[in-house]
Parts: C-alpha cells; structure tokens; sequence
C-alpha cells in the first residue's frame, strides 16, 4: 500500500471509522466498505479529500440500505436511433441548458437529453434563484471564479433571453458586533480577490435598508451584486433560445450505458435509441457521478446533500427588499451559508433552506420537522412575517462531490467526454460561466476530428412575447387589442392570463404539462395553489395540443391528472 | 356600460348577485364584475340539493339557486361584465374609487361611488395544513374534484382518502362514490365533524363511508401519483401518536380542510381584516372601515349557507345603494374568544342606527347554553341553545331602543 493510502487508512481509523478499504485509482482515492450510519460515510470521504488526490471515490456502502433504481421515463422507442451528433448533453438543468445555448453559438449538431418530461426538474427548479455575489466561496477556487464571472453575465443574459432579474444586493447578517468585524477581515480578504463590492453595516445603516429588520441583527455587510431571478424561467429560457439557434432537445431520454473504445465513447444507449455522438458532455446533476461511471472515468462522488424551502404569500414580498440571512461564526468558512429570507423576483418571499446529508439523489420529500426549524429559524429575523403566511414548501438536492468543487474539465482518460460535474451551490450564479468554459473545452476537443465553425445564423435573443404583469395600463390595453387571449385572467392568484399561458405550450420547447405551464408562466404559484386554475390550464393545454383531458399529467409521465370520464347515469352499485 | 356608476359589486356569486338586485331595487345604477366566464361563482358545481330552504322554502341545487338569482339580476337594472377581473382599485378624489378592469376586450376603468366586495372564498391547500412528504398528482381540494367531476365530466379518482369533514369534502363523498370511486374514509383532525350534521348523515352514514375523529394524514407517498396516504390518529394537541400510524393505498387525497376568504382586492384598499374570521371589520350596514365599501357573503366570513350568503349580500347591497358619507360612531361587539370563534358584524355604528342581525360561531361544541347581548347595562338578548357547534353558525336579531355606547355578546349555561 502507497504511504499516502496507508496514511489515510490509520486517519480513518482514528476517527472511528475501520474497515474501509482504500485504494488508489487514477489520481483519485477510491474507498470501499460498509458503514451503518450515512455520516460516517460523509465523513470518511472528507477525510479522503484532505490527502492530496484529485478527487475522492466513495463507494463505502450504507449497511441495510439499497440505493433506489434511478426514476427513468417507460417510453421505449426509437425516436433517436442511430443519431449521429456532433455532441451529446446529457441533463436538461441549468447547466446543461447553459451549456446548449452557448454551444449553439458554433455550427454543430447538438442534442439534449433529459431523463424527465421537461428541462429544470430536479435542483434547476428547486432552489432560491439566488445569483450570489461569490464571497462565500474559498478563494482560488472555482466554485468562487465560476460564481463571480457568471454573475456579472447576468444581467447582458436575462436581457437577451427576456427574463427578468434584479441585481438587489444581499446581506450577510450578524447578531454580535465582533463577530461582524472578524468576518469582515475574511470577506475583505475574499473581495479582494475575486473583485466584489462590499460593504460594512451598522444597525442604523441596515434598518435603513430593511426598515422590517428585527434587532436579530446588530450588523453585517452588503454585497450589491447579488441579484436574484426564476431559475426555472431561466432554464427554459435558455432551453428555448438553445432551439430556436438549432439544438434538438431528447426529453424522456434516460442514458442507460455508453459503450467504449480505444478511450472514446462510441455509443451512447438511452431508452429512445443508441446515439453515436462525436463528443459527451456529462451534465447529469446529482447522477453525473453515475454518468461518468458509465464511461469508466468516476473520479468523483456526488453525495446528496438536501435543503428545504418554504414559500411566503406574496403580499409578505414587499416587506423585504433583498436576501439576507443571520450567520453564525462556524458558518463561514462552511460549506453552506445557512439560509435566510429573500424576496423572490416575483415578490413572494423564500425561507431557508437548510442543508442536510442523505443518501437519496431524487427524494424531494418535505419533512415537517423540517420545515418548521427553517420557520423558527428564519422568520424571526422580519417583524412582519408570520407561520400562517407560508403557501407552500419544497425540497431540493445539491449536487455535492467530497471535495465541494465543481468539475469542469475534458476527461483525463476518456477523450470525447467533458465534465460539468458535482455542480452544487452556486452553480446557477456561475451557470454561464460554466457554459462558457465547457464550451470552449468541447470545440478544442472537437477540433481533433472536425472543422468548428461559428453558427452564422446566432441569435441570443430569445422569441418575445408580452409578460403582462411587467405592462403598463396602456401597453396592456395594446397587446390585447392585438390578441384578446391576453385580456383573459385564468389564474387569479397570479393574474396570468390565457394568452400568456397559450405562448407556453406553444413555445420553442412546449410545455404540455400542468407544472411545465406553472414553471413558465406561474399559473398555480400562488396561495390557491392551482386550486382554482388547474383544471382550467388543463382544458387550454387541450385545446392547444389536440389531447383529452385524461391524457394530460402533472409533470410527465404518469403523473395524469385524471381518470376517465365519469359514467353515464352514475355509476351502478 | 357607464362611466360612473353607484354601485359597483365585485363577483356575481349568490352575494354579489343579490346585493346588487338590492342595490338597484333602491334605484342605484349598479355593475357586477364577475372573473369566471359565466355568473353564479361556486353554485355553478354544487349539482347536489340543499341550497334555498330558507330563501325559497324549496330545496334546490346550486345551478338552479343560482339561476334563480340570475334570473330576478336579469330582471333589475344591473349591468354585468363577466371574464373581467378588477386589477387594480384605488380612491379617487372625490370619495368614490376607480377600477381597472382586464378583460378580452381590453383595459378599462369604472368609477363607483361606493363598492361591494363579494368575491367569496379559497379553499385552504394541503400545504396550508403542512401535508408533508411526496408531491406527486392527486392532491387535490375538494372543490377541485368537484369542478373536474361535475364541469368537465371526469373522474379525478379511484379510490381516494378525504381530509377534513368539510361539508364540500363530505359532498363529495358521497358525489365520487354515486360516480363509482370508492371513498376510503374522511378523517379529520378534531374530535368533532366540521362540517353541518345533515351533511355527515347524508353525505357519509347513508354511504357507509366511514368519518375517523381525531386522525389526519402524516405523509403522501408516491411518485407521479399518489400511490398511498399514511393516517394516524392524533393527541389532545393534534400530534400525530406514533403508534398508530398506518399507510391507505389509493390514488387521491382529496382535501377539505377550511375555506379563506378572498381579500386580495380589499387589501388594496387598506381594509382591516378581522384575524378570526379572515374577512373584514364590518358594521351592522356591512361597511368596513374604508367608507362607501361593503363587504358581503364568504368574503366576510364563511357561511354554512348560500341562503345566508344571499342575505348579507342583499343587506349590503341596499346599504351601499343609500350610503352618505357621514361621521362614523362605533362601537365595537365585545365577545371573549374562549366561547366565541367569531362575531359578525364586529362593530355597531350609532349614527346609522337601525337593526342589528349578528352572526356568531362558538367556539367549541357545547351544550345547554345561553347567549346573551348587552348593550351598556341592559341585557336586550337572552336565547337558548340545546347545543352550540362551531360547524353552524347561529344568528340572533336585535334593535337597540337607545342609544348604545358599548355592546356585549356573552355565553353562559342555562338549567
């Protein structure tokens, strides 16, 4: 056994975890074994990370536990048999959709596939929106240089894909002056590097910024770069201008195996037909480990580290102008920032998240244990917010590796595959830079077998149609001249009219399930919860798409909302 | 169409139909704005009978209720708009309001001397009483399911498990099990039904659907679908016992578990919501305290009835008709809120005068109980009740002789 192996083997140890078998793999430290508690096998791949390899290969396994078959989509067909692209992105999330639309800047032939009925279903549609300043990351790493260039790209991006987003700034809260002034000097020595604006607090100066603040808070700072959009709108957004410059989307593809030679993966198998793809590029969230297995190059572990959010009514969004979230000392130099409250771009308010280790990639469960911690926690840092304001709560999973960074490189041994892996927080902040990156690492490994010519016919602005809530009377009066669609409110809690909802199933990438529509344009969001619109977006997604009403889902699949039709004369008993 | 109008009613529900009959029926030139593509608010699916007892002496169903008052609206001098929704209302100069209306036909405004709010009641979501674990399809209100059965004609279940004893969840029921889907069982977190009691004899005995007291639904499992509903029966302090946890499967949980009154729109107005019943601070003219807006039927509080409904509308619609602006002297109704959920009206205005009908709820079910009213020193109510539920609301009339400076409503045991 190597030195450093045998070095790791008597920590792990020491720390009363025996029995792991390490080994070295590549680069990467690969352990083996079984533990009876998941957070030893947090630990121990912690542990790992600290000696020096490239990544940390945890296949230490939960004792009377058995990892639940990933949720794969029934279709079987050949609707891609035998397609040859020029590159194949496997996930339809932020980053896979970052990744597409910036690929379609060259003149390539470009595929989506997407284990889901849609893009932005798992941690793309499961997070705050939050575009962080960067200043929670580590310096000299990527998830801070990421962070920081994606979130400068923000507003030139939202723009041209017509989506809103507010660069509001954010707080980090303290409820002790001392503290406050000892991270001071660490985020002074962050800023610095990376180039963020910041600034000191006092009490007077934040109450004057957030009049509803409690006195919870004695000081902080402010970081008037954070900003804040919807993460689905984003991501189907750039879905959406990914396929209008030409990009195929797979949605309801699941990779099932890829097949290898001479270090290149030549077939890629999905449930929809083999693929032969020039190159890969493993976007695969929570499962990008499991992606990157297939091709024999899992130098890396995703372990699921979960959070859940509660959602505030909208009247509660004018309360608060930013994000801001009260920090304790072990929190800053952790991993995660420990949640807080903010305003959402559509002026509901977030609460939380929390963050916690677990075994399960696609569990979106809600706890009530949960959810109420998030509450006591939170709530109390605004005057005004109340339990009883809560409309609904969800779950979301980062995607974490054990040594909390992004992968972001061409594969070392496989020599068509290019990783965009173990992207946690804040990788929808850093989602453009991310995209940038892996795309200019795929058209110099593209170069070796081809010619890569810019796609002359590029457009980034994304088709425009009107956002009523954004209109003015008179504007509003001018786009339903033009389509009376538009006058018709169908969701009341949201004010989402029918005409907006007619544009979403029709779209570049069409929405024609109940969530698709709600992610894009909100019907459902609000504090009736769909009670009221859901059958009525039902009966418009039908009308629209020549299906009946029993074949419409939820969100694919067979999440129908239906059954037959109800018998004629009542049923016989 | 006009300009300007006396009364402007949001919502032709059964409230805002009847308040605005009233309402020209005191010669005021009225409009009803109405959101939904057709009048009648929620009676449009409530196809089961029951509805007009009191108002009609004859049991009808909610379409035939509600086109009875479409009908006598049809007959008034009321202009309506339907698939319009009020985007915006805000006070203008000269004391009356102005309202933005969407509609196909565009942007508008309509300016109104004074307003009745009528725009009824939400029902609470399963989030809204911390249903936890999976999201997958199913989950629906009550009222959901019954839009899905009785508008469109399909079956939104199998075999469902009903939360809450509502009456619309105990309605739908028995609706689901005449459609052929088999009803579980209704739970409901407390030890009473929520519900009216004619509801769970004819909803639930008459079905043999069995009602659990005292147990709720801990967690949804399943994926795309519901696939199973975890029950368990609850403490004193509603906290699910351990023990007796034990999983349902089915396809649906279907939920009635409370209704809210939709204020969005007050709101606007910096109307002051009553925290018990969620709806506004009226007087007995049913003004809030904005002057020249009226608050009428569920968005004041939920009512058992639509015959009730009807009659608040009514009332309010004729206040609104004659208001004059006018120095406001009120006294609050003092009630203790360990005998009493709710009062309404919540205030007594002694410059208008005249009768004071007020509703009220207990708090828990008790029986063999006096109600009695005070206005100063003077008891000028004392009634009798066998038993008191906070599923039914009671009402009781007065008219004060003088002039009150302080107004009591008590509860005390009679025998």
């Amino acid at each position: 056994m190597p030195k450093k192996v045998e070095k790791l083997h008597s920590t792990l140890m020491k720390k009363g975890i025996p029995g792991i078998e390490c080994t070295q793999w590549h680069n990467s430290i690969k352990l083996e074994g079984e533990l009876g508690n998941w957070q030893d096998i947090i630990t121990a791949g912690k542990i790992a990370t600290k000696f020096g390899y490239k990544g940390v290969v945890n296949e230490i396994k939960l004792r009377g536990f058995k990892e639940p078959e990933i949720k794969a989509p029934k279709i079987k067909d050949n609707a891609i048999d035998n397609r040859r692209p020029d590159v194949v992105i496997i996930g339809g999330g932020v980053i896979g959709c970052s990744i597409a639309r910036e690929m379609s800047k060259y003149d390539l032939d470009i595929l989506v596939l997407e284990k889901e009925s849609d893009v932005a279903m798992h941690a793309s549609s499961r997070n705050d929106g939050m575009i962080h300043p960067g200043i929670a990351s580590h310096t000299n790493t990527l998830r801070g240089k990421m962070n920081v260039k994606g979130n400068a790209m923000y507003t030139k991006l939202c723009q041209e894909l017509d989506i809103p987003f507010e660069r509001y700034g954010n707080f980090i809260l303290f409820d002790d002056k001392k503290i406050a002034y000892g991270a001071g000097a660490l985020f002074a020595y962050r800023a610095k590097h990376y180039g963020i604006e910041m600034e000191y607090c006092n009490r007077e100066k934040l109450v004057e910024l957030e009049p509803n603040l409690t006195d919870k808070a004695v000081a902080g700072y402010s970081f008037p770069s954070a900003g804040v959009l919807s993460p689905y709108k984003l991501t189907v957004a750039l879905a959406e201008n990914a396929v209008e410059n030409g990009v195929e989307f797979s949605l309801d593809t699941i990779v099932t195996s890829m097949h290898k030679l001479h270090g290149e993966i030549v077939s890629v198998q999905t449930n929809r037909g083999k693929i032969y793809p020039k190159a890969v590029i493993n976007a695969a969230g929570t499962f990008s480990d499991c992606v990157a297995d297939m091709a024999e190059d899992k130098f890396f572990t995703i372990h699921p580290r979960k959070g859940e959010i509660v959602i505030l009514d909208k009247k509660k969004g004018p309360d608060v102008t930013r994000s801001m979230g009260l920090v304790s000392p072990e929190m800053l130099y952790s991993t995660s920032k420990g949640g807080g409250v903010m305003r959402t771009i559509d002026n509901n308010v977030l609460v939380g998240p929390d963050a916690y280790e677990q075994p399960l990639r696609e569990d979106f469960s809600t706890h009530r244990e949960n959810i109420q911690a998030v509450l006591n926690k939170h709530l109390k840092l605004i005057k005004t917010f109340e339990p009883s304001d809560a409309i609904t709560y969800f779950a979301g999973i980062r995607a974490c590796t054990y040594e909390e960074e992004f992968v972001i490189e061409r594969s070392e041994y496989v020599k068509n595959l290019i990783h965009a892996a173990g992207i946690q927080s804040p990788g929808l902040a850093s989602a453009p830079a991310i995209a940038e990156e892996i795309c200019k690492i795929t058209v110099n490994a593209l170069s070796e077998c081809m010619q890569v010519i810019p796609n002359s016919k590029f457009n980034p602005n994304r088709r425009r149609v009107p956002h009523l809530d954004k209109l003015s009377f008179d504007e509003k009066q001018k786009v339903i001249k033009e389509n009376p669609d538009y006058g018709v409110i169908v969701c009341r809690c949201e004010e989402i009219s029918r005409g907006e909802i007619i544009d979403a199933v029709n779209s570049a990438l069409p929405a024609t399930s109940v969530d698709a529509i709600k992610r894009r344009v909100r019907p459902g969001m609000g504090r009736c919860q769909g009670g009221f619109c859901a059958p009525l977006v039902t009966n418009i997604i039908c009308e629209q798409t020549g299906l009946t009403p029993e074949q419409i889902t939820k969100c694919g699949g067979d999440s129908n909302l239906l059954f037959e039709k109800t018998p004629k004369g009542g049923a016989s008993k | 169409m006009k300009q300007r109008y006396r009364v402007c009613v949001l919502g032709g529900g059964p409230a805002g139909l009847a308040a605005a009959v009233s309402a020209a029926n005191e010669g005021a030139q009225v409009l009803i704005i109405e959101r939904e593509a057709k009048l009648g608010g929620i009676l449009k699916q409530c196809i089961h009978d029951g509805f007009g007892l009191i108002r009609f002496g004859q049991r009808l169903t909610g379409p035939e209720y509600a086109e009875r008052e479409i009908k006598e609206m049809l007959g008034s001098k009321v202009d309506y708009i339907t698939s319009s929704f009020v985007t915006n209302v805000k006070r203008i100069s000269d004391g009356g309001f102005e309202l933005e209306i969407q509609s196909a036909n565009g942007m508008m405004k309509v300016q109104s001397d004074t307003l009745v709010i009528a725009c009824g009641c939400r029902e609470k979501t399963s989030r809204q009483v911390f249903i936890h674990g999976d999201r997958p399809a199913g989950i629906y209100s009550a009222g959901t399911a019954q839009y899905f059965v009785n508008i469109m004609g399909y079956m939104p279940t199998k075999r469902c498990v009903i939360l809450g004893s509502g009456d619309i969840g105990m309605i739908m029921a028995r609706r689901l099990t005449l459609e052929g889907a088999e009803v579980e069982g209704v739970y409901e977190i407390k030890d009473t039904p929520a519900g009216l009691a004619r509801n769970v004899a004819q909803c639930l005995d008459d079905f043999d659907i069995p009602l659990h007291l005292s147990t709720t639904v801990t967690r949804v499992i399943g994926d795309k679908r519901v696939e199973a509903i975890e029950v368990a029966k609850v403490d004193k302090n509603f906290c699910p016992i351990e023990n007796t946890k034990r999983i349902i499967p089915c396809d649906s949980l279907i939920l009635s578990v409370g209704l809210l009154p939709e204020n969005e729109i007050a709101q606007k107005l910096d109307i002051e919501i009553d925290f018990a019943t969620k709806g506004a601070y009226v007087d007995q003219c049913f003004m809030t305290n904005v002057p020249g807006v009226f608050s009428c039927g569920n968005a004041l509080h939920v009512n058992d009835l639509a015959d009730y409904v009807s009659e608040s509308g009514e009332l309010a619609g004729k206040y609104a008709a004659n208001f004059r602006p006018s120095q406001r002297d009120i006294v609050k109704i003092e009630y203790d809120s360990k005998d009493f959920l709710y009062v309404v009206p919540q205030y007594y205005d002694v410059t208008q005068g005249g009768e004071l009908s007020l509703y009220f709820r207990s708090k828990t079910d008790c029986k063999d109980r006096k109600v009695y009213l005070d206005f100063d020193d003077d008891t000028v109510l004392d009634k009798k009740y066998k038993r008191l539920l906070p599923s039914e609301m009671e009402a009781v009339k007065v008219k004060p002789k003088k002039k009150v400076t302080s107004a009591t409503l008590r509860m005390g045991d009679f025998k």
